[in-house]
C-alpha cells in the first residue's frame, strides 16, 4: 500500500482534466488522476452489429437511461445508468443529465464544434445589466484558445463577426453550395450573419483527451491514473484546514481506498465536481457552491427541403454546414428576452426521417425517395440565463452505488428561454420560406434542461469572493490548493457549445498553477 | 459466461497446469482434486457450438397487452407497415410481439400511451363501423388514422391526445420492424429504409453490484453465435 504524497490530485479524465494532466506534467509536476469509470478498448469492447441482433432491436433499453436522449441500443451501455448513479428532480422540472464514465469522459462522444466566447458574453452584464461579468475578458483567454485550437486542429473561415472571434483555424475555403448560398442571399438583408462551421478535426478521426491530452501527459512520465475509482470525498489536513487528497471507493469490489496529494483539481464534469465540493463541504464560504446551473436551450428547430435538390439532385446543392451566430440583442435590442441564440443551418444529405412526413406505408416510401438527401435543417443553441434559484443541492437521504449522497436538481427554463425559443422558431421559418425551402416540420418547445449537454456554471469565477466560488484563475477563494477547471466554472452560459472555452480556462489555470507551486506559493 | 470471458478464463487457465504441477512437486502431500484438473482441454480451438437467435425460432409469450389490444395493434402495425415489394411489413417482421416486449419493459407513462391508444382505436372503429379495428378495411382504418398523423421533429412527438399515439407507435412500428432480421435479410428498397448497423458496445466491466441490481436485469442477447472460423472436428470412431 502506497503512502506517497503526489504533488496534484487531478479528479476526472476529459477535456479539462486531461488539458490539466498534459500541462501539469510537462511543467514535471507530479499528477495523480482518478477516473470513476473503466477505460474503453473499442476494439475488445465494441463491435459493428445489426440492429436485429441487439437486445431491444437498437431501441435504448427502457427504464435505464431513460433522460439521455442521445442514446440508443447501440451506444446504451457507454452512458452512466440512472439506477446506479440516480439524481432527483421534481416531476415537473425534468432534467437530462447526461453522463460518460468512461476513461476520458465526454471528450469520447462530442459534436466538435469549436467556438469561442466573445465579450458579449465575457462581459454580458455590462451589456445589458444582468447577471455578472466574468473576472476575464476574450483577450485575457485568446491565447489559450489559439493554442488548444492547434491541438485540436479546429477546421473554419476568418469570417466571424464580433460576436463570433475569429481563431487559429485550419482554413475552410470550400465554395457554399447552392442551398447554404439561398440560405445566405435570404439572411442578409435581414442582417443575420452566415458563417462557416467550426469544428475540431482532431487526428484519426477522434478529438478526445484520450489521444490529443493524455498521451502527452504519459510521455513525461509523470502521470499515474487510476480507473474505476469513484471519488467519495475531498480530504483535509486538520492542522491548515487545506485540502490533501480524497476517500474513493474501487468501483468494482466497493474497497474503500485514498491518496494523497498537495493539490486538488476537480475536473469531473459541472455537476460531478459540485457534488463533490458539496459531499465534501469545501470551498463554500460564499453559499453558491451549486448555484446559478446553466445550460442551453436545444430542441426547437425546423426541418425544410430543398426543391432543386428533389429526386436525387444534390450534387453542388446540398451538403455544406453553416453557423450563425447569435444575432439578437447586438446591433438591435428585442424587447423580448435579454442574450440570444445562434443556429446551426446544415444542408445535409441524408435521408429524411419518415417521422417528417404525415404519411404511411408506399405514400410514405415514395415521399421518402422523392425528398432523399434534401434537408435543411436549423436549430437553435440558445443562452440560459444564470439564475441563482437554478441549483443543485446534495439529496437529504439517497444515496448511488456506493454509498455516495446523490445530487437534486432544481431548474427551469422561465419566459426568456421560451421566448427565445418561439422567436428562433419564427425566425427560422421566415429564413427557409424567403430561401424558397418548403417547411417540413417545426418544433418551438426546449428539450429538458440539460439535453445540451452544456451544462454550466454551480462553481462560478468572480473577482469577489462573496459572489462567487472561484477567483480568475479558477482557483478556490477560500483553499488555495483547490481548482475547479471543467464547466462549473463559467459565470454565464453563452451560446457556443464550451468545449474549447473550458479546455482554454483548464489550460490556463493549470499554467497558474504550476508557476505558483515554483514559486512555492502553493 | 460470455464467450469472450470464456476464452479469456481459458487462458489464464493456460499456465495453470504447469504451476499445479509445480506445486505437487514441492508439496506431494495434497491429493489432485479430480482425476483430471477442470477446464483442461479448452482452448482457443474448442468448437463453439452454433445456435439460433430464440425470436427467429421461438414464439414470445404476450405479456403485456391484452388479446384484444394485441389484435388491434397488429391489424394497426399491417395497415401503417405493409409489405412494400420485397420487404416484409410490420406482421413478418414479428413487430407486434417485440412490441409487447419493449412497451411491457417500458416505464408507466409509454404503457400508458399504448394501452389508452389501442383501446381508444378499437372504440373508434366501432363507434364509426360497428366493428373492431383488427376486421377494418384498408380503407376504413385510414380513414380513422390519416386525420392524426403528423410531421414532427425528433424528440417531440406531438402532445395532442390521440395524435401522440398514433404517431408514437407509428414510428416505433417502423423502426422495429426496418431494424428486424426479416427487413435486414430483404433486398433494399429505398430511401431511409435500411437497417440501423452501428458500433455496438458490450457493458464495459461490468460493475459487480450492478449485475446484482435489478437494473442490470437486461435480458440475454438475442443474435445467434455465429458459425465459429475453424472448422468442427471430425473424429474417427
Amino acid at each position: 500500500m502506497s503512502s506517497e504524497t503526489y504533488d496534484v490530485l487531478i479528479i476526472g479524465s476529459g477535456h479539462s482534466g486531461g488539458m490539466a494532466a498534459k500541462i501539469l506534467t510537462e511543467y514535471g509536476i507530479r499528477c495523480i488522476m482518478l477516473n470513476a469509470g473503466p477505460v474503453a478498448d473499442v476494439t475488445h469492447d465494441a463491435q459493428r452489429k445489426p440492429a436485429y441482433e441487439l437486445p431491444y432491436r437498437g431501441f435504448r433499453p427502457p427504464g435505464r437511461i431513460e433522460h439521455v436522449y442521445q442514446s440508443n441500443g447501440f451506444n446504451a451501455n457507454v452512458w452512466v445508468d440512472e439506477q446506479q448513479v440516480p439524481y432527483t428532480f421534481e416531476p415537473n422540472q425534468p432534467f437530462n443529465w447526461v453522463r460518460v464514465r468512461l476513461f476520458g469522459g465526454r471528450s469520447l462522444f462530442w459534436s466538435r464544434q469549436s467556438f469561442r466566447l466573445s465579450d458579449y458574453e465575457f462581459k454580458a452584464k455590462s451589456h445589458d445589466g444582468f447577471g455578472e461579468d466574468w473576472p476575464i475578458s476574450h483577450a485575457d483567454l485568446a491565447p489559450y484558445y489559439s493554442r488548444v485550437e492547434g491541438l485540436f486542429r479546429v477546421t473554419g473561415a476568418q469570417d466571424g463577426p464580433p460576436q463570433l472571434p475569429n481563431g487559429n483555424f485550419i482554413l475552410d475555403d470550400a465554395p457554399w453550395t447552392l442551398a447554404l448560398r439561398h440560405f445566405i442571399d435570404a439572411a442578409k438583408p435581414r442582417g443575420i450573419p452566415v458563417c462557416k462551421q467550426r469544428m475540431a478535426q482532431g487526428r484519426d478521426g477522434l478529438a478526445s483527451s484520450v489521444n490529443l491530452l493524455l498521451p502527452d501527459a504519459e510521455r513525461t512520465g509523470k502521470l499515474t491514473s487510476i480507473a474505476n475509482a469513484v471519488v467519495r470525498e475531498i480530504t483535509v489536513d486538520r492542522n491548515t484546514g487545506l485540502p490533501n487528497g480524497c476517500n474513493f471507493v474501487d468501483r468494482l469490489t466497493h474497497r474503500e481506498m485514498n491518496v494523497k496529494a498537495r493539490v486538488a483539481v476537480l475536473a469531473a464534469g459541472t455537476l460531478e465536481s459540485t457534488r463533490l465540493l458539496l459531499n465534501s463541504k469545501l470551498a463554500n464560504s460564499s453559499g453558491l457552491v451549486g448555484r446559478y446551473l446553466m445550460d442551453q436551450v436545444y430542441g426547437p428547430g425546423v426541418l425544410a427541403s430543398v426543391p432543386e435538390a428533389r429526386h436525387g439532385n444534390i450534387n453542388g446543392v446540398m451538403g455544406s454546414a453553416s453557423i450563425v451566430p447569435r444575432f439578437r440583442n447586438i446591433g438591435t435590442k428585442t424587447d423580448k428576452f435579454l442574450r440570444g441564440y445562434a443556429f446551426n443551418a446544415t444542408a445535409s444529405t441524408e435521408a429524411i426521417p419518415a417521422r417528417n412526413f404525415a404519411a404511411y406505408g408506399a405514400e410514405l416510401q415514395r415521399k421518402m425517395d422523392e425528398y432523399n438527401g434534401t434537408g435543411f435543417h436549423i436549430t437553435i443553441m440558445g443562452e440560459v440565463l444564470g439564475r441563482y434559484e437554478n441549483h443543485v443541492r446534495i439529496h437529504k437521504d439517497r444515496k448511488d452505488a456506493w454509498g455516495i449522497p446523490v445530487l437534486h436538481v432544481d431548474t427551469k427554463y422561465t419566459d426568456n428561454e421560451f421566448n427565445m425559443a418561439k422567436d428562433a422558431v419564427d425566425t427560422a421559418c421566415e429564413l427557409a420560406e424567403a430561401a424558397g425551402f418548403e417547411i417540413l416540420a417545426k418544433n418551438d418547445q426546449p428539450n429538458p434542461p440539460g439535453y445540451s449537454i452544456h451544462e454550466v456554471g454551480t462553481c462560478r469565477m468572480g473577482n469577489d469572493p462573496k459572489k462567487s466560488v472561484l477567483n480568475k484563475f479558477s482557483q478556490s477563494h477560500d483553499h488555495r490548493n483547490l481548482f475547479v477547471v471543467d464547466g462549473a466554472q463559467f459565470t454565464s452560459a453563452g451560446w457556443q457549445n464550451p468545449t474549447m472555452t473550458i479546455l482554454s480556462l483548464a489550460m490556463r489555470a493549470s499554467e497558474y498553477l504550476a508557476g505558483e507551486m515554483m514559486r512555492q506559493n502553493i | 459466461m460470455r464467450r469472450r470471458d470464456f476464452v479469456r478464463a481459458v487462458i489464464a487457465v493456460g499456465a495453470a497446469p504447469e504451476a499445479l504441477l509445480g506445486q505437487q512437486q514441492a508439496n506431494p502431500a495434497p491429493p489432485p482434486p479430480a482425476p483430471v484438473p477442470w477446464l483442461l482441454g479448452l482452448t482457443e480451438k474448442t468448437p463453439i457450438p452454433h445456435v439460433e437467435a430464440a425470436e427467429q425460432v421461438a414464439a414470445g409469450t404476450l405479456r403485456f397487452f391484452t388479446p384484444q389490444q394485441m389484435a388491434t395493434l397488429t391489424r394497426l402495425s399491417d395497415v401503417l407497415v405493409p409489405p412494400l415489394g420485397q420487404k416484409p411489413g410490420a406482421v413478418q417482421a414479428q413487430t407486434p410481439m417485440f412490441l409487447d416486449f419493449l412497451i411491457g419493459s417500458s416505464p408507466e407513462e409509454r404503457k400508458q400511451v399504448y394501452s389508452e391508444g389501442l383501446d381508444w382505436l378499437d372504440a373508434e372503429a366501432k363507434k364509426k363501423f360497428n366493428l373492431e379495428f383488427a376486421k377494418l378495411t384498408d380503407g376504413q382504418a385510414d380513414a380513422l388514422l390519416r386525420p392524426w398523423l403528423r410531421s414532427w421533429i425528433r424528440d417531440h412527438p406531438p402532445t395532442e391526445k390521440h395524435a401522440d399515439f398514433v404517431n408514437i407507435a407509428h414510428d416505433d412500428i417502423r423502426t422495429a420492424t426496418v431494424n428486424s432480421k426479416e427487413w435486414y435479410a430483404a433486398p433494399d428498397a429505398g430511401a431511409g429504409s435500411q437497417t440501423e448497423v452501428e458500433l455496438y458496445w458490450s457493458p464495459i466491466q461490468p460493475d459487480v453490484s450492478l449485475e446484482k441490481a435489478d437494473s442490470a436485469s437486461l435480458p440475454p442477447h438475442v443474435q445467434a453465435e455465429p458459425k465459429a472460423a475453424h472448422s468442427m472436428p471430425s473424429y474417427p470412431r
